[in-house]
C-alpha cells in the first residue's frame, strides 16, 4: 500500500516539475514565448493597445500576469493548470483545454494500441524464437527484427502512406474517421475509426515488436537454462504451467525498463506519425502550435503529452510492482 | 564388458534402487563423451550412502541416473531398477513411459538440488511450490499442505512464514531446508541430494545434516548424499562411494573407508581433505588434475596421477576386489596403498 | 562484473592493472568483436559513414540546384546516382554533405548521454544515502518526460540556432536517465564485490576507486548505450527535420524527406519517391550498422550471454566447481 502511495507522490511530483518548468520556460527566457507574444499583440493591434490591455491580454492567454510579482504569476500559473485552464490557444482563438482536450482519447487510442500491438506480438514472436532456437526460422526472425529494430517509424508511416494509402489506395491517408459519420457507440462510426487507425497504429508496432522479439527471446532462453525450471519439470508440472507461470513470467518481467523506454518512444513517436497522417491527436496539435508560434497551445499540448506519459508509466509501474515480489521494496526492481 | 555385476550380492542387502552398469555419454560433434562410466551399485532401504568425488566426476550424473533425469543430449544406458517394496517386482526405470516417469518422481524418488535459491521459481511463494506440486500429482491439496506444514517443523522452520515468503525473502539455509520439504511433500520412499549444502556455511551446513538423520527416519527415507566433501558425509552416512573420473573407485561402510581405504584416490581425498584437527602439513593436495570426459585414459582412470600406476594400470581397467567385509576397491595394486598414501588416522574425526 | 577482473589480484601495481585491463576490456573483444559476422557488419557500415562525413564531401560536389535535369530517378544515370531534386539538385550530393553535421549531432548526443549517464549513476550508485535518493528522484522525473515533445518545446523556447552539436544534446535531454539508472544498478552489484571492497580498505579515494575499479567494469555497458544513443539520435533529429521544427544551417536527411513531401508531394507521386527514399536508405542502414555493432558487442559484453555460453560448454556435470582447490 505504502509502495502504490510513494508511486503515485512520486508522478504529481513530475507533474508538477514539469508545470513548474514550463512556467519557467513561458516566464523567465528572455526572447522566449512571451516577449513574442507581446510582439505579435502590438503588430497585430497596431500602436492603439496601451501595455496594460497588452498585459491582460498575455494573462488571459496564458495565465500569466506579467506586473504581478513572479511569484504570484507562479501561484496563479499553478493553480490555473491544476484547475484544467490552459489558457486560449492564439491560433485556434478558443481555450487550449477546449482545442486539446477532444484529442487526448485520439492519442491514448494510437499509442495505447500500437504498444499492446508490439507487445503481445513481439512477446509471443520471442518466446516461439527461443522454443525454436537455433532454426531457420528463428535465424530469419532475429534478421527481420534486426532490420525493424533498425527503421524509424515515421519511415514505415510514409512508405505506408505511399504505397499503401495513394498508390493502392487501400487505406485513407488522414483523419480520424470518414467525415461524413456521426461520432457514437454504432458500428460504421468504429469499422472507421479502426480503419483510420490502422496505417498509424502499424507504423508505430512494426519497428517496436523486432525488439521485444528479440528481448524477449534472450530473456526465455535464459529462463530455459535456470535451475528452477528444470526443478519444475522433474516436479511434474503440467507443460502449460511451465510455460505461462515459469517461462513466459520470468522472461516478461526483466523486460520493465524497456517498457518504460517504450512508452516514452510511442509517445514521442506519435507526435510525428499523427502529423504524417494530419491526425489530429496531440502531437498533431504540439506541431500545429509551433508552426502557428501558438506558445499557450505548445506549453498545454506539451504538459498534456507528459502527464498522459506519466499515468501510462505508473499504470504499468504500480501492475510491475503487482506482477513482481522482488518489485515491492521499490527501488530494488531494477537491481537484478 | 561389465566388471561388476556380481559384485553387490542381493539377498544379503535389501535394495531399494540397484544401478547396473550405467553409463551417460554425451555425442558430440568430434567423439562421445562419458560422464558416467559403468558404475553399478545399489541404495540400500533405509541407509544413507554418501557419494563422493571432485567437481566433475560425475557423481551429479549418478543421481540423475537414478530418476532417469540426465538432461538431453546425455544418452542413459545400463539398468536402473527401483524396487518400491521389500522382494517386490522390480521397476525399471530407464524403461518407463514419460507418463511413468511423471509419476515416480517426487512421488517415489525425489530429488534436492544445490543451490535451493534458484530452485525455486523467484516470482512465486514457497507455497505454491508446494501447491501446485500436490495439485499436478493429483494428491489432496489440503491434506498436502499439512504434510508440508509438519515438514517444515519437523525442519524447525515457522511454516506460515516460510510458506508466504519468496525464496529471495529467506536465507541460504532457510530456503535449502523449505527446498527438503519441497522434495518430500508427496511422500517419497528415496531422497537424492545433490550437493545439498554446499552454498551454506559449515555451521548450517551440520545443523541441516543433524536434521536429515531424524528425518530420514520419521519418513522411512533412503537416502544418496552426494558431495565433495568427505569429511562433512562421513559421519552421516552409513556407507561411502567414492568416485573418481567418472567412475567408481571404492564402496564400504564409512567407518573402514575413512579408517582403512584400500585405494590410493581414497587415501589420497582424505589426506587432502581440509580438517579442523589436522596438522597443516599432513595436508597434501593431489597432484595433477582429473580427466576430461571426452578423453578418459583407457585403463584405471587414476592412473595418470597414481603414485602406484604399473603398466597394468594403464593398460586395464582394475576389476573389484573385496578388500573387507561389504568393502570393494577396483584397485590392482590395494594391499599397498595403505603403505604408499600414509594417513594421519586421527585426522577425520567424525 | 567479468571473472577476469575479479581475479585480477589486489596488488598488483596500476601499471600492470591498466594494462590487464587494456587487454580484456579493449584487445580482447575487439578481437571476438571480429570473430561475429554482425559485429563486422556494423563495424564496415560505421567505418563507411564515418568516411563519408570526413573525406567524402571532398570527393562529391556541393549540392546546388539546377546541376542536372529535375526528378531523375534513382539509379538512372552515372552522373546522378541516386537521382536529382525537383530543382535538379543531386541527392547524392546532398546526403553525403550533410553526413559531416549528422555525425556531429550524433557524437554530441550520444557522448552527452554516455558521460552525464555514467557519472551521475556511479556517484548515486556508490555514494548510496542522500546523494542516492535526490540523485534517483531527478532521474525518474527525467525519465518519465517525453523525451522528442520536450526536445521540440525546448528548442522552440530556447530559440536556438542549427549548431548540429546542441541539436544532438538537445534530442537526447534526457535520455541520460535511463542510462543513470541502469548503470546504478550496475554499480551497486559491483560495489559490494571483494576487489572494490579491498581498494575501501586500502584506503583510496572514492575517485580511484571508481575510476579504477568500477568504471572499467561498466565499459562493456557504457559502450552499447553508446551505439544505441547514437542510434536515437539518427531517429530523433531526422523525424523533427522532417516535421520542420528544428533550426538547421545546411541542408541534412531530415530536411531533405521534408522537402521531399511538402514540395515534390513524394509520398503521392511516384515520379518524385525516390527523393524521399535515398534519405530514408541512408538513416536505415547507418541505423541497421549501428545495431549489428550494438547487438554483436552485446553477445560479447553481456555477462549473461557469456555465462550461458561458459555454462553450456561445462554442462557435463553440475556440480560447484568451488572443488577446486581442495
Ligand atoms: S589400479 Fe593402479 S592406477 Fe588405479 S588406483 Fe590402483 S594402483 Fe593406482
Amino acid at each position: 500500500m505504502s509502495y502504490v502511495l510513494k508511486r503515485l507522490g512520486r508522478s504529481f511530483l513530475t507533474i508538477f516539475v514539469v508545470v513548474s518548468a514550463s512556467f519557467g520556460l513561458i516566464r523567465l527566457l528572455p526572447g522566449g514565448p512571451l516577449d513574442y507574444l507581446r510582439a505579435q499583440m502590438i503588430q497585430q493591434g497596431g500602436s492603439d493597445l496601451s501595455t496594460a490591455e497588452i498585459n491582460r491580454r498575455i494573462a488571459a492567454q496564458t495565465n500569466i500576469a506579467v506586473d504581478e510579482p513572479v511569484y504570484v504569476q507562479y501561484i496563479d500559473y499553478m493553480t490555473a493548470i491544476f484547475r484544467g485552464d490552459f489558457g486560449q490557444s492564439i491560433w485556434y482563438d478558443q481555450s487550449v483545454a477546449g482545442v486539446i482536450g477532444p484529442a487526448i482519447p485520439w492519442t491514448v487510442f494510437l499509442t495505447a494500441t500500437a504498444l499492446f500491438l508490439a507487445f503481445t506480438v513481439g512477446v509471443s514472436l520471442g518466446a516461439f524464437m527461443a522454443y525454436k532456437e537455433g532454426s531457420t526460422f528463428d535465424v530469419g526472425s532475429t534478421g527481420v527484427g534486426l532490420v525493424l529494430n533498425s527503421t524509424p517509424g515515421y519511415v514505415v508511416a510514409l512508405l505506408f502512406i505511399a504505397f499503401l494509402g495513394y498508390r493502392l489506395q487501400l487505406f485513407p491517408t488522414g483523419g480520424r474517421y470518414a467525415s461524413e459519420l456521426t461520432p457514437g457507440l454504432n458500428v460504421p462510426f468504429l469499422a472507421s475509426v479502426l480503419y483510420h487507425g490502422t496505417l498509424p497504429i502499424l507504423s508505430m508496432a512494426i519497428v517496436a515488436f523486432g525488439g521485444w522479439a528479440l528481448s524477449m527471446r534472450g530473456n526465455s532462453i535464459r529462463v530455459l537454462g535456470e535451475d528452477y525450471l528444470r526443478v519444475a519439470r522433474l516436479r511434474g508440472l503440467p507443460t502449460r504451467r511451465i510455460a505461462l507461470r515459469y517461462v513466459a513470467r520470468n522472461a516478461i518481467l526483466p523486460m520493465y525498463t524497456g517498457l518504460m523506454i517504450a512508452i516514452g518512444t510511442v509517445f514521442g513517436g506519435a507526435v510525428i506519425i499523427e502529423n504524417i497522417f494530419a491526425y489530429p491527436g496531440i502531437g498533431f496539435y504540439l506541431i500545429q502550435a509551433i508552426n502557428a508560434r501558438d506558445s499557450p497551445l505548445m506549453m498545454g499540448a506539451f504538459i498534456l503529452i507528459t502527464v498522459a506519459m506519466v499515468i501510462g508509466i505508473t499504470v504499468a509501474d504500480l501492475t510491475y510492482g503487482w506482477l513482481d515480489p522482488r518489485a515491492k521494496g521499490g527501488a530494488s526492481r531494477e537491481s537484478y | 564388458m561389465p566388471r561388476d555385476s556380481q559384485t553387490e550380492r542381493r539377498g544379503a542387502h535389501d535394495p531399494i534402487i540397484e544401478v547396473r552398469n550405467a553409463s551417460v555419454t554425451y555425442d558430440l560433434e568430434y567423439r562421445d563423451a562419458m560422464v558416467l562410466d559403468d558404475v553399478s551399485i545399489d541404495l540400500r532401504r533405509g541407509e544413507i550412502l554418501g557419494v563422493v568425488g571432485e567437481s566433475g566426476s560425475g557423481k551429479s550424473m549418478l543421481a540423475n541416473a537414478m530418476m532417469d533425469a540426465v538432461e538431453e543430449p546425455g544418452i542413459t544406458t545400463g539398468e536402473i531398477r527401483y524396487y518400491p517394496e521389500r522382494g517386490s517386482e522390480p521397476v525399471n526405470i530407464l524403461d518407463l513411459s514419460d507418463e511413468e516417469l511423471r509419476s515416480l518422481r517426487w512421488e517415489e524418488i525425489s530429488m534436492v538440488f544445490q543451490g535451493a535459491l534458484s530452485s525455486f521459481n523467484p516470482t512465486m511463494t514457497v507455497r505454491g511450490h508446494f501447491e501446485e506440486t500436490l495439485d499436478a500429482h493429483d494428491y489432496d491439496v489440503e491434506e498436502g499442505m499439512e504434510r508440508a506444514r509438519e515438514l517444515l517443523e519437523d525442519l524447525y522452520l515457522d511454516p506460515d512464514r516460510v510458506l508466504d515468503s519468496y525464496s529471495h525473502e529467506l536465507s541460504g539455509g532457510m530456503s535449502q531446508r523449505a527446498l527438503i520439504a519441497l522434495s518430500l511433500v508427496l511422500e517419497p520412499q528415496v531422497l537424492l541430494m545433490d550437493e545439498p549444502t554446499a552454498a551454506l556455511d559449515l555451521l548450517m551446513q551440520r545443523s541441516i545434516l543433524s536434521l536429515l538423520d531424524d528425518i530420514k527416519e520419521k519418513y522411512n527415507l533412503s537416502i544418496l548424499f552426494i558431495t565433495h566433501d568427505l569429511p562433512l558425509v562421513s559421519g552421516l552416512a552409513d556407507r561411502l562411494a567414492i568416485l573418481y573420473a567418472f567412475e567408481l573407485a571404492e564402496v564400504g561402510p564409512s567407518e573402514q573407508v575413512v579408517r582403512n581405504s584400500q585405494h590410493p584416490y581414497t587415501r589420497a581425498l582424505l589426506r587432502a581433505v581440509p580438517s579442523l584437527d589436522a596438522p597443516l602439513e599432513t595436508m597434501r593436495p593431489i597432484p595433477g588434475s582429473a580427466p576430461n570426459p571426452a578423453n578418459t585414459p583407457n585403463g584405471c582412470h587414476y592412473a595418470p596421477r597414481c603414485p602406484l600406476a604399473t603398466d597394468e594400470c594403464h593398460e586395464e581397467t582394475p576389476p573389484w576386489f573385496d578388500t573387507a567385509d561389504d568393502q570393494r576397491t577396483a584397485c590392482f595394486n590395494h594391499d599397498d596403498a595403505g603403505d604408499a598414501v600414509p594417513l594421519e588416522l586421527e585426522v577425520v574425526e567424525s | 562484473m567479468s571473472e577476469f577482473e575479479r581475479m585480477a589480484e589486489v596488488s598488483m601495481t596500476n601499471a600492470e592493472r591498466r594494462r590487464q585491463w587494456l587487454d580484456e576490456a579493449v584487445l580482447a573483444p575487439a578481437r571476438i568483436v571480429w570473430d561475429d559476422w554482425r559485429a563486422r557488419a556494423g563495424l564496415l557500415v560505421v567505418v563507411t559513414y564515418l568516411l563519408l562525413g570526413t573525406v567524402g564531401p571532398l570527393f562529391v560536389s556541393e549540392p546546388k540546384p539546377n546541376q542536372g535535369p529535375l526528378l531523375v530517378g534513382a539509379f538512372r544515370t552515372l552522373e546522378y546516382p541516386l537521382g536529382t531534386t525537383a530543382s535538379g539538385t543531386n541527392i547524392l550530393s546532398q546526403i553525403v554533405h550533410a553526413t559531416p553535421s549528422m555525425l556531429v549531432m550524433i557524437t554530441a548526443g550520444a557522448v552527452f548521454t554516455v558521460v552525464l549517464g555514467t557519472a551521475i549513476g556511479t556517484l548515486a550508485g556508490y555514494k548510496g544515502g542522500q546523494t542516492d535518493s535526490v540523485l534517483m528522484t531527478v532521474t525518474d522525473i527525467m525519465m518519465t518526460v517525453p523525451g522528442l515533445p520536450l526536445t521540440i518545446v525546448l528548442a522552440t523556447a530556447l530559440q536556438i540556432k542549427g549548431n548540429p552539436a546542441v541539436i544532438g544534446v538537445l534530442i537526447t535531454i534526457n535520455a541520460w536517465a535511463g542510462l543513470a539508472r541502469a548503470i546504478r544498478s550496475q554499480v551497486l552489484t559491483i560495489r559490494d564485490d571483494e576487489y572494490v571492497e579491498a581498494s575501501r580498505i586500502m584506503g583510496m579515494s572514492t575517485p580511484t576507486i571508481v575510476a579504477g575499479d568500477i568504471i572499467p567494469n561498466l565499459m562493456p555497458y557504457i559502450t552499447m548505450n553508446f551505439v544505441q544513443q547514437a542510434r536515437a539520435v539518427i531517429f530523433g533529429s531526422v523525424g523533427l527535420y522532417f516535421l520542420g521544427v528544428l533550426p538547421y544551417n545546411k541542408v541534412n536527411w531530415g530536411v531533405m524527406m521534408n522537402a521531399a513531401v511538402n514540395r515534390a508531394g513524394a509520398t503521392s507521386s511516384p515520379s518524385a519517391f525516390h527523393w524521399l527514399l535515398m534519405p530514408m536508405l541512408t538513416i536505415i542502414v547507418l541505423a541497421l550498422g549501428l545495431t549489428l555493432l550494438a547487438q554483436g558487442a552485446d553477445r560479447i559484453f553481456n555477462p549473461r550471454v557469456r555465462a550461458r555460453h561458459a555454462k553450456s560448454v561445462a554442462s557435463g556435470d553440475g556440480d560447484t566447481p568451488n572443488t577446486g582447490d581442495i
